[in-house]
C-alpha cells in the first residue's frame, strides 16, 4: 500500500466524526438569476477537494447507492488488510507473550498456606452463569471474528478453499447470533457484580502492596481487587463498545452511511482486538497463573485459606455475615 | 454438509486457456471502434485490442439446448425517434435484445425504456384475456361473447342515438396499418369522432406549421441536428423524452462547437448541457418570440433575401412585434433585455440554427399561436429549408407521426385530405366504394363533413345537455385502443363521463386507468391487444422516416393484433367484406402488408405513396449503408441506391418510381427527384386583401392582389424558374408537360373525373402520372409558394400573446386576454368565461404556484405499460412534485415529505411526495404525467383485474389541471395552471 | 496488453437509464439489485452531471484484497470476477468499494446478506461453470465477453457517454472527445480505480 494510502488513512481518522458531502458549488446565476449550466462544470478533483465521497441524487429507494464515489474505501481496505492484520497479529502475540514470560519468571502463584480443605462460596450459580454465558460467547465470537481477518491467511491454506469457506459462511451465522448471547451475558455480569466493582480505599493499600505480586507482601482486597476491578471496567466499557458497533454492521445502512460503517469496522476490530488481550491475561490469572483462582468459577467455592491470602477483607465479611468461626489456622 | 469443491477457481486468476474460445471471436478494432461509438478513421494510431481469456459463448441467456436462436428486428414502442430493436428468439420466446449498430437513428442506443423493451412482452402483469365487469366484478369472456356482445351494445347505440354517439379513440402506438385501419372503420361506421394522442401531443404544430409552410411536421431530422450551429430548444426535454436523439444533438454541439439554447422553465436534464439556459414563465412563448424578433429586426439581423422570395404577409407580423419592445417583454416574460437580445443574436447569425420544440409549446390554450410564432422566427431568419436549420419538431409516441399522417383525426381523412367531398370521394375511389353508400352511413352529409369531438372533450361531449352538442346525441359509447385517461386533463369531469357512458371498451396490453377510475359495475370490457412487437406493420418516425417491424413472437397469453381484431368488429358490423376489399385476411389475419399497399395507393398529398413494404423492408435489411449525417445510402448501391433512410415522405410517385424520400423539407438546394422542395402552394396563387391607402390626400379602399407563390426561388433543376401552383392535369396541358404522361396515366387520369380531367390534381391522380412528370422537369407536385406569416384562417392569423386561461399573472388579462367564447369541433369553448371568472374571483391568490408537467425518461404516456415494467418501475417508485426550496420552506414541506397539492377546479387534490429542488423557479410545481392509479389519496389497486395491476402506481396530475383549449385544435392546457401545495 | 475498463463521459451522460435496464434485461438482475446506478450531482444546479458507476473492475481491486474467502480476483484482461460458491455475503467488499458497486440479496431478517452480485463486465462469472452455461447465467448473467462483446451497458448507451473496452483505446477516445469540444469533466473515478487519469 502506498504513502498515499496511509496519508488518507489519517485522514479517515480525523474525519470520524460528522460527515456532510453536500458538494457546495459556487453557483453562478444568470442575469434573471437562473442557474446557468455553462458556469460550472463540475468536476471530480474539486467534489473530492470539498468532501470525502461525491453524492448525488438517485431515485431508486437504496439509499446507499447515491453515493457515487467514496475514495475511502481503499484506505478502508489499508487499514483491514495491512494496518489490522499487523495490528492485531502484534497485539495477540504480544500478549500471549507477556503471559509466557509471566508465567515463565513468576511461575503459578500457590496458596501459600496450603489447601485448608474447607471451602467457602465466592460465586453463586447464577453468578457463575452469567459469567460462562458471556465466557462462551465471548470466545465463539472471537474465534469466529479473528477468522473473519486471518482466517484466509492462517486456516485457508490448510482446509482448502471450498471448506473454509464454509466454515467461514458458519462462522459468519455464529457471530452474528452468538453476539445477542454475549450482550445478555455482559449485561448480567455488569449488573451482578457491579457494586463489589465500586472503587474503594482499599484498592490504594492493594496497588502499594503490590497487588499480591509481591510474596513478602500481604495485599488486601475486598470481594474484587483493584486488577479484577480493571478488569471488569474494561471489559464492560470495551463490551459496550464492541456491542454498538457490532450492532451497527449487523444492520447495515440502517441510518447509517458508508463513512458511518466503515468508521463502525475500524471501532469494532479495534477495541475487539485490544479486548481479546485482555481477556487472553484474565484466563491466564484465572486458570494457569493462580492456583485455587478457577475453581471460583468452576464449582464457585473457594479454599478459605485462598481466600484469606487474596480477598481477606471479603472472607471476613462473609464469615461474619454467616456467623462462623474459620476453622483453619490463620496465616502467621 | 461440508462438501469439499472442485480446487479453486480464484487461484487461477485468470480463465483457463481451455475455456478459451478461437481467438478470431475477440472483438477487432473496426467493430470494437463501432461499438464505441465512433465511426471508422476516428483514431489512426491504435493498435488491435486483443482479448486474453476469450470465452466462446452465447451471449444473454442461453437458449435452450438444440433450439435455434433467431434474430428479428422491430422498432421501440415508446417515443418518436425510432430506434431499431434487435430481438433474439428462440423456442418462441424472447430470449434477449442486442444493440442494432446498423440502424442510423439509433446506432445500437437505447434509453432505459428501449433497453427494458423486452419485459413489455414477457411482463406477467399484461392483461391475459378478454374481461368485462360484472356488478363490479371482472369476469373473463370469450373473445367470441365479448366481440358479440359489444358489437351488439354498438349497433344497439348507433341504431338508437346515431354513429356519432360512439368514440373511436385510436392509439399513437398504432402501426402505420392499424392506425390508417383504425380510421377506416370510424369512416364505414360513420362518424368523424377518431381521434388518438396527437390531440393532446401536437395537434397545435400539424395545424400551425402545416398553416406556415404546407405540412405539419418535422422538416429536417434527428441526425441533421448534427449540422447545425445553433441548437435553440424551447418547450422540450429531449434528454428525457427523446434520449437518443441527445446522441445527435450532443455530438452535433461538440463537433461544430455549436451553442445549445434551453429556454424552459425547469433546468431541465437537458439544459444540464447547453451553453445557456433561459428561465421563462409557462405560457409566455408568444412574448418571448416576439422579444427575439425585435432584437433581429432592430439590428437588421434577419435574412431579407429569404424573406423577400420566399416568405409572404412580414407586413402585419412587423406591426405585431413592434407591440413588443424589451420592457413589455420583460414585463410579460419576465426575461431581461440582455438575455434576449444576446440569443436572438446567436440565432440569427450564427446559422445555421434549429430550432427544437414538443409539448413546451404545445399544449397551451394558444398552442397553435406559439408554434407558429416559432415558425416566424425561423422565417425571418432563414433557417428554412437547408442542413441543419429547420424545425425540428419532436413528436411524442413511437407512431404518432404516422398515426396523424393516417387520420386518426377528427379534422380529416387519411393524409391530411380534409372531410370535403372531394376528400371522401378520393378514398372511396381507393377503398373501390360507392360514394353514396358511404354517404348514407352518416346521419346526414353535413355530418360528414364536420369535425368531430376532439379526444380532450369526449366527456364534456357526454356529460353536457344534448342542446349544447352539435351532433343528434351526446356520446354513449367510447372504443378505446391503447390510449390512456390519465393524459387527458381535467380528470375529475373524465370520472364523471367514464361513469355515465353506456358502454366503455378498453383494448390495451394493459387494463389501464379506464378500467379503475370509476364506479362503474357494468358495461365495460377489457381486451387484450397485443404490443406491436408481437405484430408486422411500418411505423413513421418523427423525421417522417418509415421502418418496418417483423414480427418478434406470436401475440401472449390470448392478446390479438390490431389488424385482426379491428376485422372481427367490422364482421361483426357486417361490412368486413367492403371494407376488407382488398386486404387479404387468411384465417382472420389480416396482412398488414396489404393496408401499407391500399394507403400507397391513396397516399398521394402526403407522398405516402412510394413506400411499399417491398422497399420499407429492402431498407430495414441494408440499414448499415445509410449516412449517419445525411441519412443516404450511395447512389451504387442495388437495393437502396441513392435513397434516404426510411423513405421519409414525401416520398413521391408510385413505388417503381423509386423516389428516394425527403429528408429534409422544402429544402431548394437539392432537386426533387433527390428529396427536394419547396414551400408548398396549398392556399392558392394569391390573396385578395381589402387595403385603406392614401391617395391623392383622400383614404380608400384599394383591393390588393398579393402573390402567394415564391418569387425568384425554386429548387435545383427547376424548370419553372420561378414560383407555381400545384399541379393539375390543366397546368401540365399549360406547360405542354402533358405528352409526357403515359396512356395508362391518362386513362386513370380520365377516369377520376371524366367530366373534367383538367381538376385532376398531383393529390388525386391515382396514377401518380402528374406527380412523376412535374418531378421528371424538376417540379414540386404541390407548388412553389411562399410560407405564410399571416395565416388568415386561423383564429389568430398572427400570432398574439394570450395568457393562459389560470394565469399567475391576473394583472395581465386586461391586455392579453384569452380568445372569446364559441363553439369549436361540436362543442362550447367557454376559455374566455372561466378565465374572467378566474380573474374575478382571485383564483391566483388561493392557487399561487403555477403548475406545469411533464415526462420521465422511465416512463411513457398514460405509463401503464412501463410502471408495469419491472425493470423500469424499479427506478421511479413514486409520484411527486417538484416544488423549489423556497416555496417548500414557506410550506414546512421537506424533501422526500408527502404533500396535498389542490388544484384550481372541482375542489381537486392529490396527494404525493415532494421533491424539493432548484430544477423548478420559485413560484413554479412540476409534475410528470405518467402515474395513475391513485384518485385524490386513495389507493385503486385492488380494482384492477388481478394480477394486471401495474407495479408502481400514484396520483395523476391531469386529476388537478384545469379548463383551457386552443381554439383552433382543441388542444388542452396541461403545461400552465394553478395549484396550491401543503405538507400532507 | 488490453485492459478492459469503463469510462463514463459525464458531459454526454444524461441520466436516461438505459444503462440500467439493459443490464437488468441482459443479465436478468432482480429488482432491488442494481449492478449499475446513475448518480446526479448538483441535481437541479448549475454544473448539474450525471455518472453512470458500476464496479469500475479496479488495479488492485480492493474489494478482492478485503474479501475474508478471497472470493474475488481479476482476470487477465483486468476484469474483476468473483465466486458466489465462495462468497458468504459478510458485506466486506461494499465498504472497500470506492463505487459502491456490490450488492447483496437481502435473505433472511434484519441485514443479513446473501451472495454478493456485481457486474461481471458481461463476462459470465468466476465460478466453476461452464463458461456460457444455463448454470452460469442463472448466477452471474451473460457472457458476452466470450462472443467478443462488450458489456450491454456501454453497448446501448444512448449518448455514447458510457465507453467500455480497452482503457488505452477508450482513453484516447475520451481525450479526443474532450479536444474536438473544449471541455471535459474528466474519468470519473479512474485515478481512485485505475492509479491513472486521462490526460484531458
Amino acid at each position: 500500500m502506498t504513502a498515499f494510502a496511509r496519508i488518507r488513512f489519517a485522514a479517515l481518522l480525523l474525519m470520524l466524526f460528522g460527515l456532510t458531502t453536500a458538494s457546495v458549488l459556487a453557483q453562478t446565476l444568470g442575469p434573471d438569476g437562473a442557474p446557468n449550466p455553462t458556469a460550472s462544470v463540475t468536476n471530480q478533483r474539486t467534489l473530492l477537494e470539498q468532501a470525502p465521497r461525491i453524492q448525488g441524487r438517485i431515485d431508486i429507494p437504496d439509499v446507499k447507492a447515491s453515493v457515487l464515489m467514496q475514495p475511502m474505501g481503499r484506505t478502508w481496505d489499508y487499514f483491514h488488510e495491512v494496518l489490522l492484520h499487523w495490528g492485531a497479529a502484534l497485539v495477540i502475540v504480544g500478549m500471549l507473550a507477556v503471559l509466557a514470560l509471566a508465567y515463565l519468571i513468576m511461575g503459578r502463584l500457590r496458596i501459600e498456606a496450603g489447601r485448608s480443605g474447607e471451602m467457602i462460596v465466592r460465586f453463586k450459580a447464577f453468578e457463575r452463569f452469567s459469567h460462562w454465558l458471556t465466557a462462551v460467547s465471548f470466545v465463539l465470537l472471537g474465534l469466529t471474528g479473528l477468522n473473519i481477518t486471518f482466517g484466509k491467511v492462517l486456516l485457508r491454506p490448510l482446509v482448502g478453499p471450498d471448506l473454509f469457506s464454509d466454515i467461514s459462511q458458519i462462522a459468519k451465522y455464529v457471530h452474528n447470533f452468538t453476539s445477542f448471547a454475549f450482550v445478555a451475558g455482559l449485561a448480567l455480569i455488569t449488573v451482578l457484580f457491579f457494586r463489589d466493582n465500586l472503587f474503594k480505599r482499599v484498592d490504594i493499600d492493594w496497588v502499594k502492596q503490590g497487588g499480591g505480586f509481591i510474596k513478602s507482601k500481604h495485599a488486601p482486597a475486598g470481594r474484587f481487587n483493584l486488577g479484577e476491578k480493571m478488569v471488569y471496567w474494561l471489559s464492560v466499557a470495551a463490551g459496550l463498545l464492541v456491542s454498538a458497533s457490532g450492532f451497527v454492521l449487523l444492520f447495515p445502512f440502517y441510518g447509517t452511511n458508508i463513512a458511518d460503517m466503515q468508521i463502525a469496522q475500524v471501532a469494532h476490530a479495534v477495541i475487539a482486538i485490544l479486548f481479546i488481550a485482555l481477556i487472553l491475561g484474565h484466563i491466564y490469572i484465572g486458570t494457569l497463573g493462580m492456583e485455587g483462582a478457577f475453581e471460583a468459577m468452576g464449582t464457585g467455592e473457594v479454599d478459605i485459606n485462598w481466600a484469606r491470602e487474596h480477598h481477606d477483607r471479603w472472607l471476613a465479611e462473609k464469615l461474619e455475615a454467616e456467623g462462623r468461626q474459620a476453622s483453619a489456622t490463620p496465616a502467621e | 454438509m461440508l462438501i469439499r469443491k472442485s480446487e479453486r477457481r480464484p487461484e487461477r486468476a485468470k480463465l483457463s486457456n481451455a475455456d478459451a474460445g478461437p481467438s478470431s471471436s475477440g472483438l477487432d478494432r473496426r467493430t470494437f471502434l463501432k461499438r464505441s461509438g465512433i465511426t471508422a478513421g476516428a483514431l489512426v494510431a491504435v493498435g488491435e485490442i486483443s482479448l486474453h481469456g476469450v470465452r466462446q459463448a452465447e451471449a444473454g441467456p442461453p437458449p435452450p439446448v438444440g433450439a435455434p436462436v433467431t434474430i428479428r428486428k422491430n422498432i421501440c414502442t415508446h417515443c418518436s425517434v425510432g430506434c431499431s430493436v434487435i430481438a433474439k428468439v428462440a423456442n418462441g420466446v424472447w430470449i434477449g435484445q442486442e444493440p442494432d449498430y446498423d440502424s442510423p437513428i439509433n446506432r445500437g442506443s437505447h434509453c432505459c425504456k428501449g433497453a427494458a423493451v423486452r419485459d413489455d412482452v414477457l411482463n406477467e402483469r399484461r392483461l391475459r384475456y378478454p374481461v368485462k365487469l360484472v356488478n363490479g366484478q371482472w369476469t373473463r369472456i370469450s373473445w367470441e361473447k365479448a366481440i358479440d356482445e359489444i358489437g351488439d351494445k354498438l349497433l344497439d347505440i348507433r341504431q338508437k342515438a346515431g354513429p356519432d354517439s360512439v368514440y373511436w379513440l385510436g392509439s399513437a402506438k398504432f402501426t402505420n396499418e392499424a392506425a390508417y385501419l383504425n380510421r377506416k372503420l370510424a369512416a364505414f361506421w360513420g362518424t368523424n369522432n377518431s381521434d388518438h394522442q396527437a390531440r393532446i401531443c401536437h395537434s397545435t404544430t400539424v395545424t400551425g406549421v402545416a398553416n406556415t409552410w404546407g405540412y405539419g411536421a418535422m422538416t429536417n431530422s434527428y441526425n441533421d441536428i448534427r449540422n447545425a450551429k445553433t441548437i435553440l430548444l424551447m418547450g422540450g426535454n429531449p434528454a428525457e423524452a427523446h434520449p437518443v436523439s441527445l446522441q445527435h444533438i450532443l455530438e452535433g454541439k461538440e463537433l461544430n462547437r455549436a451553442n445549445m439554447i434551453v429556454v424552459d422553465p425547469r433546468m431541465t436534464r437537458t439544459a444540464a448541457h447547453a451553453t445557456e439556459y433561459v428561465r421563462v414563465r409557462p405560457g409566455t412563448h408568444i412574448a418571448t418570440i416576439y422579444g427575439m424578433l425585435w432584437h433581429i429586426f432592430e439590428n437588421g439581423w434577419e435574412d431579407k433575401e429569404f424573406l423577400s422570395q420566399r416568405v409572404y404577409g412580414l407586413d402585419e407580423v412587423r406591426k405585431e412585434i413592434a407591440k413588443w419592445p424589451p420592457k413589455e417583454v420583460e414585463r410579460v416574460t419576465g426575461l431581461p433585455e440582455a438575455q434576449v437580445k444576446h440569443i436572438a443574436q446567436l440565432f440569427a447569425t450564427q446559422k445555421p440554427a434549429t430550432l427544437i420544440w414538443a409539448m413546451g409549446q404545445t399544449q397551451f390554450t394558444t398552442g397553435t399561436a406559439n408554434v407558429r410564432a416559432s415558425c416566424l422566427l425561423l422565417l425571418a431568419t432563414g433557417n428554412m429549408g437547408q442542413p441543419g436549420a429547420g424545425a425540428n419538431i419532436f413528436r411524442g409516441h413511437t407512431n404518432v407521426q404516422g398515426a396523424t399522417d393516417l387520420g386518426l383525426d377528427v379534422t380529416s381523412l387519411p393524409l391530411y385530405y380534409g372531410l370535403a367531398e372531394e376528400a371522401w370521394r378520393h378514398w372511396c375511389r381507393v377503398w373501390e366504394i360507392d360514394y353514396d353508400w358511404m354517404k348514407s352511413r352518416f346521419p346526414d352529409k353535413k355530418l360528414m363533413e364536420t369535425p368531430g369531438i376532439p379526444s380532450t372533450r369526449w366527456f364534456d361531449a357526454t356529460l353536457l345537455p344534448k342542446n349544447q352538442i352539435s351532433q343528434p346525441n351526446p356520446v354513449q359509447a367510447m372504443f378505446i385502443m391503447g390510449h390512456g385517461v390519465n393524459t387527458i386533463t381535467r380528470m375529475p369531469e373524465a370520472v364523471k363521463g367514464i361513469e355515465k357512458l353506456e358502454l366503455l371498451v378498453v383494448c390495451d396490453p394493459y387494463p389501464t386507468a379506464w378500467s379503475v377510475l370509476s364506479e362503474r359495475k357494468n358495461g365495460t370490457y377489457l381486451l387484450p391487444a397485443c404490443t406491436s412487437f408481437e405484430m408486422e406493420g411500418s411505423r413513421t418516425n418523427s423525421n417522417r422516416s418509415l421502418q418496418w417491424g417483423e414480427k418478434i413472437v406470436d401475440p401472449v397469453f390470448e392478446a390479438k393484433n390490431d389488424y385482426d381484431m379491428m376485422y372481427m368488429f367490422a364482421r361483426k358490423f357486417g361490412f368486413a367484406d367492403l371494407m376488407f376489399k382488398n386486404i387479404k385476411v387468411e384465417n382472420g389475419a389480416v396482412s398488414a402488408e396489404d393496408i401499407l399497399r391500399e394507403i400507397n395507393r391513396g397516399g398521394w398529398s402526403t407522398g405516402y405513396c412510394g413506400q411499399s413494404p417491398e422497399r420499407l423492408k429492402a431498407h430495414m435489411r441494408n440499414q448499415h449503408k445509410f449516412d449517419l449525417v445525411t441519412l443516404r445510402a450511395p447512389k451504387d448501391d442495388p437495393e437502396v441506391g441513392g435513397e434516404y433512410y426510411g423513405l421519409p415522405w414525401p416520398c413521391w410517385g408510385t413505388p417503381e418510381f423509386k423516389h428516394p424520400g425527403t429528408p429534409i423539407l422544402y429544402n431548394t438546394n437539392l432537386p426533387v427527384k433527390e428529396g427536394g422542395g419547396t414551400f408548398r402552394a396549398r392556399f392558392g396563387v394569391e390573396r385578395v386583401v381589402k387595403r385603406k391607402v392614401m391617395e391623392n390626400g383622400q383614404e380608400v379602399e384599394r383591393e390588393d392582389h398579393d402573390n402567394l407563390l415564391a418569387e425568384g426561388s425554386y429548387s435545383v433543376g427547376s424548370e419553372i424558374k420561378d414560383g407555381y401552383p400545384e399541379f393539375t392535369l390543366g397546368v401540365l396541358k399549360k406547360l405542354g408537360w402533358d405528352k409526357d404522361l403515359t396512356a395508362q396515366e391518362f386513362d386513370v387520369i380520365a377516369r377520376i373525373k371524366p367530366a373534367d380531367p383538367d381538376k385532376v390534381s398531383w393529390s388525386t391522380d391515382l396514377s401518380g402520372g402528374i406527380q412523376r412528370v412535374a418531378i421528371e422537369h424538376g417540379c414540386s407536385p404541390y407548388g412553389n409558394a411562399k410560407a405564410r406569416m399571416i395565416a388568415w384562417n386561423l383564429p389568430d392569423p398572427v400570432p398574439v400573446h394570450r395568457e393562459p386561461i389560470y394565469t399567475p399573472r391576473p394583472d395581465l388579462v386586461a391586455d392579453y386576454p384569452t380568445l372569446p367564447d364559441a363553439k369549436q369541433f361540436r362543442v362550447p369553448n367557454i376559455g374566455f368565461s372561466v378565465q374572467k371568472a378566474a380573474v374575478d374571483r382571485a383564483i391566483a391568490k388561493q392557487f399561487p404556484l403555477i403548475l406545469s408537467s411533464g415526462r420521465l425518461v422511465e416512463y411513457e404516456g398514460g405509463g401503464e405499460e412501463t410502471r408495469s415494467n419491472k425493470w423500469l418501475a424499479e427506478l421511479k417508485q413514486h409520484m411527486y412534485v417538484e416544488i423549489n426550496p423556497a416555496d417548500a420552506a414557506e410550506r414546512g414541506i421537506v424533501d422526500g415529505g408527502w404533500v396535498w397539492v389542490t388544484g384550481a377546479e372541482n375542489s381537486s387534490r392529490a396527494r404525493m411526495k415532494a421533491q424539493v429542488t432548484e430544477r423548478v423557479g420559485k413560484g413554479v410545481a412540476w409534475m410528470p404525467f405518467h402515474f395513475a392509479g391513485w384518485y385524490e389519496g386513495a389507493d385503486l389497486r385492488a380494482k384492477y383485474p388481478a394480477g394486471a395491476d401495474p407495479i408502481v402506481l400514484g396520483e395523476s396530475v391531469n386529476t388537478l389541471t384545469t379548463y383551457g383549449y386552443d381554439p383552433a385544435t382543441g388542444m388542452q392546457e396541461p403545461k400552465a395552471t394553478l395549484c396550491q401545495i401543503r405538507a400532507a | 496488453m488490453a485492459r478492459m475498463k469503463f469510462l463514463c463521459d459525464a458531459d454526454r451522460c444524461i441520466d436516461c437509464n438505459a444503462c440500467v435496464t439493459a443490464c437488468k434485461n441482459e443479465n436478468e438482475v432482480p429488482w432491488g439489485i442494481n449492478r449499475r446506478r446513475v448518480v446526479t450531482i448538483n441535481d437541479g444546479k448549475p454544473g448539474e452531471r450525471s455518472v453512470s458507476m458500476a464496479c469500475m473492475h479496479c488495479t488492485d481491486a480492493p474489494c478482492a484484497s478485503v474479501c475474508p474467502v478471497k472470493c474475488i480476483y481479476p482476470t487477465d484482461d483486468g476484469i474483476v470476477l468473483h465466486d458466489k460458491d465462495l462468497c458468504i455475503g459478510c458485506g466486506y467488499c461494499f465498504y472497500a468499494c470506492p463505487f459502491g458497486a456490490p450488492q447483496y440479496p437481502q435473505v433472511g431478517n434484519f441485514g443479513s446478506r446473501g451472495k454478493m452480485d456485481k457486474c461481471t463486465y458481461c463476462a459470465g462469472g468466476g465460478g466453476p461453470e461452464a463458461p456460457g452455461s444455463a448454470e452460469e447465467y442463472a448466477k452471474y448473467g451473460s457472457n458476452r465477453f466470450g462472443e467478443g462483446k462488450l458489456p450491454m451497458c456501454a453497448e446501448m448507451c444512448s449518448t455514447k457517454s458510457l465507453l467500455a473496452g480497452d482503457g488505452d483505446i477508450i482513453s484516447q477516445l475520451y481525450e479526443e472527445r474532450v479536444e474536438k469540444r473544449g471541455y471535459g469533466s474528466g474519468a470519473w473515478g479512474w485515478t481512485t480505480a485505475y492509479h491513472e487519469d486521462v490526460k484531458k
